[in-house]
């Protein structure tokens, strides 16, 4: 297979599907104002081709933040591009469609992805999808879009996911996450008193999350939403680590980006060296694909905003560049597997 | 907004809904407040748990001070081994000390023997001194007799110079002259005989004295040999020390082993609290993937009640 990515940073589709000839499946990332439009035309010049697109910033070796992005892969995939609508109530209502795509690509765990663009209720979404795909065992990569909207073979949707079922015909398929933040301190807190609806963390063993985070990092209640760009939370599961940013503080409870419950184990993370474990994500895929058709990452808005505030983010997009053909969008909430994470990067990796 | 808001609507359960789906309901909602007590249950059973690693990592720190004094104290007995080590040294050093003084007396005694030897020379010729003195004394006792017989004849020579009248007159001052002289002789030997007296005191008081000394001597003959009996015993004692040496060595070795076996007791047991330690970490790792399966579980059955609704509206 190959990759194809196109932009235009003045939002002309025309420019950015320039040299994109029998793709076998498309993701468009464009701005809140030609979303629909670029939609509507994308589907004219590729009819049938399955595709999906959301709103937001998409990169190769530099970012579009405002025109539009276009990933395609060809020569040699088969895919599947379909949505779950009602996310906010009951994804599960469409599963008939993702169980008939997944049977219809007929792949498996070694060679086909599931990448998707959700408008919201990503945890609930994701739980979802992964009841089919872990039959299968098929990774999952995607991220959440902006305007809470999302595009699927040409029409639009709200309240939905968007998902594409992609098989790699010539080789194998993996997908990765990478966390650049490490465990901070010894501190470990079991979550109570959550909110789960409004992603609200009351207490933190059992005393307020506000006063433990304050108290721990030594900020005050207006520092604790930059602060989270240093120290998020970490969720444990199991051997893995989910990052939990912070988006406000709500009287002695703090509200995340990402879903708390009650019993979660959580802990205090610290930013990284995270050049080192670009480098060492970048060493891992080389191991584990000597040859690489094509690289799709979603980076998370965090990300992407502190890369540039330290002035890493073009150096990171070459760097990524040396695998080979690298695309990505950037993403409010990043997908992996069957887990709903903030300020973390996943990508899937073709042979 | 960066994530939407996952808000579901609450079924409404109105009368008559025994035909409907309201028992499918009724089942996703039991579900749900079975899952919440599950979750509350897990939140209690974390929590303890985290006290279980919390209580285990003060008794694992407890046996980590506990081992180090146990090392401490093995370090104490290896010293108090060192130091009784240094016993020999000291019992070298009295051997030393007692053999030089032993020397020392040794010669002490020689000299005093050499002493004692003089003393005897002094005492025989004091008898030799004695003896001659006693032969002057007869002399001068001879000396006076002579002079008092010549002093006699002086006077006989007088008488007889008197007779004789005229012609005897030269021969009477002869013998004036043979008198003054006789009574001159006996003068100077009484003195002398008075001064061999003197001698004669002298000499006794001396010989006394030698006498005296002699004694002394040979008293301090006897002390030096006891004395040298004396650092025999020291050195005997000090030999001792070797033996005292020894045993507190032996109990040291015995009691450093005991410690030893008491070491690795407790090695042994800090392999096991390692062992529980990892059980407890891995306890607390399962229990964090459950929450994510109670996550799981919400997501799932939550989307009953709404589906449901639907159906029914």
């Amino acid at each position: 297979m190959r990759q194809f990515f196109g932009m235009s940073q003045s939002g002309n589709l025309a420019e950015a599907v320039e040299g994109l000839d029998n793709p076998q499946f498309i993701m468009l990332m464009s701005n809140n104002a030609q979303f629909e439009t670029h939609v509507k035309a994308l589907e004219r010049y590729y009819p049938g081709v399955p595709s999906i697109g959301c709103i937001g910033m998409s990169y190769d070796i530099r970012v579009v933040e405002e025109g539009v992005g276009v990933v395609a892969f060809y020569d040699g995939v088969s895919a599947a591009a379909n949505v779950l609508e009602q996310v906010s109530a009951m994804p599960v209502k469409y599963i008939k469609r993702l169980e008939e795509d997944v049977q219809a690509i007929n792949g498996t765990g070694a060679d086909t992805v599931c990448i998707d663009f959700c408008s919201g209720n990503d945890a609930c979404v994701l739980t979802t999808i992964n009841t089919v795909l872990k039959h299968r065992g098929i990774s999952l990569a995607g991220g959440t879009g902006d305007a809470g909207k999302v595009a699927v073979n040409g029409r639009i949707y709200e309240d939905a996911v968007a998902y594409a079922i992609v098989r790699n015909l010539n080789g194998r398929v993996k997908t990765y996450k990478e966390n650049i933040y490490r465990k901070y301190g010894n501190y470990r807190f079991i979550a109570s008193d959550t909110d789960k609806e409004n992603y609200v963390i009351g207490t933190l063993n059992g005393k307020s999350a506000k006063q433990v985070y304050k108290s721990i990092l030594h900020v005050t209640d207006e520092q604790i939403l930059t602060q989270t760009f240093q120290n998020p939370f970490g969720k444990i599961n199991g051997d893995d680590t989910c990052i939990i940013s912070i988006k406000e503080v709500q009287g002695d409870a703090l509200a995340c980006f990402r879903q708390v419950n009650d019993s979660d184990v959580l802990i205090l993370l610290e930013l990284a060296d995270y050049e080192a474990v670009v480098q060492r994500t970048i060493n891992n895929i080389c191991r584990d694909f000597p040859s690489r058709s094509a690289v799709f990452t979603v980076n998370c808005l965090f990300r992407y905003k502190l890369f540039c505030e330290r002035g890493y983010m073009d150096t990171y997009l070459q760097e990524m560049s040396e695998l080979g053909s690298h695309a990505g969008f950037v993403g409010y909430g990043e997908h992996y597997n069957n887990r709903f994470v903030n300020q973390s990067m996943t990508c899937v990796v073709f042979e | 907004m960066i994530f939407s808001d996952k808000r579901w609507k609450k079924p409404d359960r109105g009368q008559g809904s025994e035909q409907g789906l309201y028992p499918v309901l009724h089942v996703a909602d039991s579900l749900r407040e079975y899952q919440k007590e599950l979750v509350s249950k897990e939140v209690e059973s974390l929590w303890e748990l985290g006290l279980i690693g919390s209580s285990f990592m003060g008794v694992m720190r407890k046996a980590d001070h506990f081992h180090d004094q146990l090392s401490d104290f093995e370090q104490s007995f290896s010293e108090i081994n060192s130091v009784a080590g240094q016993f020999g040294q000291v019992r070298g050093e009295i051997s030393n000390a007692v053999l030089e003084a032993q020397g020392k007396v040794e010669e002490l005694k020689e000299t005093s023997v050499q002493v004692e030897k003089s003393y005897g020379d002094m005492e025989k010729t004091f008898a030799q001194l004695q003896t001659a003195v006693e032969g002057i004394q007869r002399c001068m006792k001879k000396i006076i007799s002579i002079a008092d017989q010549t002093n006699i004849l002086a006077l006989n020579a007088s008488i007889e110079a008197a007779r004789a009248g005229q012609f005897g007159r030269g021969f009477a001052v002869v013998a004036t002259n043979v008198k003054e002289l006789a009574d001159e002789i006996k003068g100077l030997a009484e003195e002398v005989d008075t001064g061999i007296h003197e001698v004669e005191r002298g000499t006794g008081e001396l010989n006394n004295s030698i006498s005296a000394s002699q004694q002394a001597l040979n008293r301090n003959i006897n002390t030096v040999n006891n004395t040298y009996e004396s650092f025999n015993k020291i050195t005997e004692t000090a030999e001792n020390t070797v033996s005292v040496q020894a045993e507190i060595s032996g109990v040291i070795d015995n009691t450093h082993r005991d410690l030893q076996v008491i070491g690795q007791f407790f090695d042994e047991i800090k392999q096991q609290y390692q062992d529980v330690v990892s059980h407890i970490e891995r306890a607390n790792n399962l229990g964090t993937t459950k929450s994510a399966m109670f996550e799981d579980m919400d997501n799932m059955i939550s989307q009953i009640a709404p589906i449901l609704d639907e159906i029914e509206s």
